[in-house]
């Protein structure tokens, strides 16, 4: 436990604010850090704290404010002098260059050079696998970013950052694409560095880790801070007010929907080298839960059966038509699709507007003779921004201002303004806090209850067993075990994850 | 919580500096011109400016699809117009009308091709197009043994006609520039009411997403690249008839000068931005630039040193822009 007379302040923030176009993001924050504690940020989406940090990164040369780090103020208008400073940051988005080695991204800026000349290959292999035993990690080097999963991904970042051996620690939601095991490995590392006095900030929406994980907390809402506690001072709905300025309303457990016909019914579907002969249906009004581990093919078969990407045998059948392989724009022409994994690399427009990205999905529907029409446009952004709580300046405002979690709202209203008849949700609540991941729900909810069909996948156990009617689970890449509503529950399913026998 | 907006598609609008700042720059030119020379803003010399930008002008209308679609640039267009005018010479023992249709299918098939590689097979579209150039050049020198190809031009023969196209005009306004013309209007209502043209837009914002979102993007990249290659055989044909004859070498030039005029007109080279009255602007631009050159007894080479500096400055202040929006590394 870091007491403030024993160990020294790591870090002072006074009156620092930062002003985007139109947005006050961070109004006038006081902020302290203590060396070697895991001090955690907590607060809605658009809160400011990606903000706040980015700050500290060295992202903004116009921010406002002093920052005192160990006895130096200092001014972080660059994130070389940021680096300089000691602070090493974690980005929400990942940073790692995709068409580029693991070893180089992990050793970028300093590769280690023989004779001042010639690359050390040899010596970059070693010191990348070095690096990548820290997070557990144990891939070859030589490996693109492309080539490996988004979770590796993200552990090669935390691997990068780690290498430069920072004072402190930034990680923006580092856990959003990690699974139960992964995270824990993290937690370990974390504690390690804790000890050796390092200071880590970390971002979460999640309450269980943040109570696993932190020492103190601080809760922003609109750009300032309203709270700092110690861990042992709050509970999870004390926190929940804090963050949201009232409590929650619990979520209702609907009444048992009336589940219809299978509508979507997959047969033997295999794709060599990713998933074998899987076989499962969906029916009208369910939801339909997907689990497994990380790599165990959720994603893989998802994208598969939905066209975007190809299989070798099996057939997927939507009301009793066969859809043609790899053919996405099919598929979605009868009504199935998928919403991806990851906004920031295929989900959503990043340079467009807000209004340009909630109709995208559109256009097929509201186009005849090859001709557009946009009369529906106004009607279907304004109700789909009031219906998910999307926060921003005006609808015309570009997808990549948004903070995390609005972005992540925008990616679902897509496919809502799609009307679609199947839905895949492929970890629809990544980065979405608390109160948004409750309305999330709702909608979710609503959708199939309006007699359409929603297939969950989602690393997240509570929300997936909360919001099936029934789960199938994957284990490397073939269905493991299948349970309804009255056999569902957290324990079973993770024993089928872990391929177990239910 | 967002205030509401005027009811019009969310794809037509752009910033107001992005639309009129390209014409701002030419009423720039207009009134620096007028103090170079009295005879500037008179009818006839605005009338030559046009009539001199006008195949530039057709050729950046299909340029302009290529940009916006996220391709960059079709470096092939010169080719296509070369090749379009050789097999138009050729096929005019076959009659008028055959003659200018099998000019601009041939150069549908490079475009076809162009586009079929760079959609289906994501090749590099600068790398891509430059190979193509490299071969329809020895391809047409072998072809035709490195000649120039010369139409028939006595009176009443398919050639006469053929050689007269350039010339021709409709009331006073030369037939190119009303081509052209036709052609920006076209382009500007494909981009802004069509299904393909919205779809060009999401491709060139970011392809990934493209295809998560259920377009076609092969096809879509296909089409762009048609329509770049119809727009260069039209001016092919056209440059053809100024020239009256047909060479392998007949287009050189008109990729960068198309490129420019598209960058310039706000279509930045990252694709999905930009608009179609932008590119007329940054086309006149360049016309009114090379006019007021002339004026000032400025040689043609000195010309394209400021035609690449202008290139230059606005590339770099776009990335200037993007780098203090902070979105370099978005
Ligand atoms: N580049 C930008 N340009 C304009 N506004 C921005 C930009 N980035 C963020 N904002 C705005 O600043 C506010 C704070 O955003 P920030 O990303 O810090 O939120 P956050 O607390 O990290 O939220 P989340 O939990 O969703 O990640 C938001 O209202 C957001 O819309
Ligand atoms: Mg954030």
């Amino acid at each position: 436990m870091p007491e403030s007379d024993t160990i020294g302040i790591a870090l002072k923030m006074h009156g620092v604010s930062k002003r985007y176009q139109g947005t006050l993001a961070v109004d006038r924050v006081d902020f302290e850090a203590y060396a070697g504690e895991v001090h955690v940020l907590m607060g809605e989406n658009g809160a400011g704290k990606s903000t706040l940090m980015k700050i500290l990164a060295g992202s903004f040369n116009d921010y406002i404010g002093s920052i005192v780090i160990g006895q130096k103020e200092v001014l972080l208008h660059s994130p070389a002098k940021a680096r300089e400073c000691g602070v090493g940051m974690i980005y929400q988005e990942l940073s790692v260059a995709r068409p580029i080695s693991i070893a180089e991204n992990l050793l970028v800026g300093r590769l280690p050079y023989r004779y001042g000349f010639w690359l050390d290959k040899k010596a970059m292999y070693r010191q990348s696998q070095q690096l990548l035993h820290k997070v557990g990690l144990d891939i070859d080097p030589w490996k693109t970013i492309g080539e490996i999963s988004q979770h590796e991904a993200q552990l090669v970042e935390i691997a990068r950052i780690l290498g430069v051996n920072p004072c402190i620690l930034v990680m923006d939601e580092p856990t959003s694409a990690l699974s139960r095991r992964e995270v824990q490995c993290l937690f370990a590392r974390m504690r390690q560095l804790k000890n050796r006095g390092i200071t880590i900030l970390y971002i979460s929406h999640h309450l269980p880790e943040v109570f696993e994980i932190a020492d103190r907390i601080t809760i922003m809402r609109d750009g300032r801070i309203v709270a700092t506690k110690s861990i042992h001072e709050v509970t999870p709905p004390m926190l929940v007010q804090m963050m949201v300025g009232k409590t929650l309303e619990k979520p209702v457990v609907s009444p048992t929907r009336k589940i219809g016909e299978p509508v979507l019914k997959v047969k033997h579907l295999t794709r060599n080298g990713f998933f074998s002969n899987v076989s499962f249906h969906a029916c009208k009004g369910e939801i339909l839960g997907i689990a497994g581990l990380t790599g165990a093919g959720r994603t893989d078969i998802a994208r598969s059966l939905c066209g975007l990407a190809p299989y070798d045998r099996g057939t997927v059948e939507l009301e009793g038509q066969r859809l043609r392989r790899q053919s996405y724009s099919d598929a979605i022409k009868h009504g199935l699709m998928y919403l991806s994994e990851d906004r920031k690399i295929d989900g959503l427009f990043l340079r467009l507007s807000i209004k340009q990205n909630l109709i995208s999905a559109t256009l097929q529907r509201n186009t005849h003779c090859g001709l557009y029409t946009a009369n529906h446009e106004a009607q279907i952004t304004s109700d789909l921004i009031e219906k998910l709580g999307i926060v921003a300046s005006s609808v015309s405002q570009e997808v990549s201002n948004l903070s995390g979690g609005n972005q992540q709202k925008v990616l679902l209203g897509k496919w809502i303004a799609a009307d679609p008849r199947v839905l895949i949700l492929d970890e629809p609540t990544r980065g979405v806090d608390v109160k948004a991941r409750v309305t999330i729900h709702r909608v979710v909810r609503d959708l199939v209850e309006e007699g359409r069909t929603v297939l969950l996948i989602s690393s997240d156990l509570p929300e997936l067993v909360g919001l099936s009617d029934r789960v199938i689970v994957l284990h490397n890449g073939r269905l493991a075990g299948e349970m309804n509503k009255t056999q569902l529950s957290e324990e079973s399913v993770l024993l089928a994850m872990n391929g177990e026998v239910v | 919580m967002i205030p509401a907006k005027k009811n019009h598609s969310a794809f037509v609008r752009t910033d107001l500096l992005d639309r009129v700042g390209i014409y701002l720059v030419g009423a720039v030119l207009v009134v620096i011109g007028d103090f170079v020379s009295d005879e500037f803003l008179t009818v006839t010399n605005l009338l030559s400016v046009l009539n001199a930008v006008a195949l530039l002008g057709i050729v950046a209308t299909g340029m302009a699809f290529v940009t916006y679609s996220g391709n960059m640039a079709d470096l092939s267009m010169p080719s296509i117009m070369a090749f379009s005018g050789i097999i138009c010479v050729s096929a005019l023992p076959l009659g008028f009308t055959v003659a200018l249709t099998a000019g601009i299918l041939a150069g549908l098939l490079i475009g076809a091709m162009n586009g079929f590689i760079v959609g289906r097979f994501n090749a590099n579209p600068i790398l891509w197009t430059l190979a193509v150039t490299f071969f329809m050049e020895g391809f047409m020198r072998f072809a035709w043994s490195n000649n120039q190809v010369y139409p028939d031009i006595e009176p009443g023969t398919a050639g006469f006609k053929l050689i007269g196209l350039f010339r021709m005009s409709i009331g006073s306004v030369p037939l190119v520039v009303v081509v052209m013309v036709l052609l920006f209007i076209a382009g500007h209502f494909v981009i802004v009411h069509t299904r393909f043209g919205i779809e060009s837009k999401l491709v060139g914002s970011s392809k990934p997403a493209a295809r998560t979102t259920g377009i076609d993007v092969s096809r879509v990249i296909l089409l762009d690249f048609l329509v770049a290659a119809f727009c260069a055989s039209i001016a092919g044909i056209f440059l053809t008839s100024m020239n009256k004859l047909g060479v392998f070498y007949l287009g050189k030039g008109y990729d960068f000068k198309a490129v420019t005029a598209v960058v310039i007109g706000g279509m930045t080279l990252r694709g999905g931005r930009g608009t179609m009255p932008g590119v007329l602007g940054g086309v006149l631009v360049i016309g009114l630039l090379t006019n007021i050159m002339t004026f000032m007894g400025i040689g043609a080479f000195e010309q394209n040193i400021v035609t690449g500096g202008v290139f230059i400055a606005v590339v770099g202040l776009h990335q200037r822009q993007l780098c203090r929006r902070g979105k370099d590394y978005a």
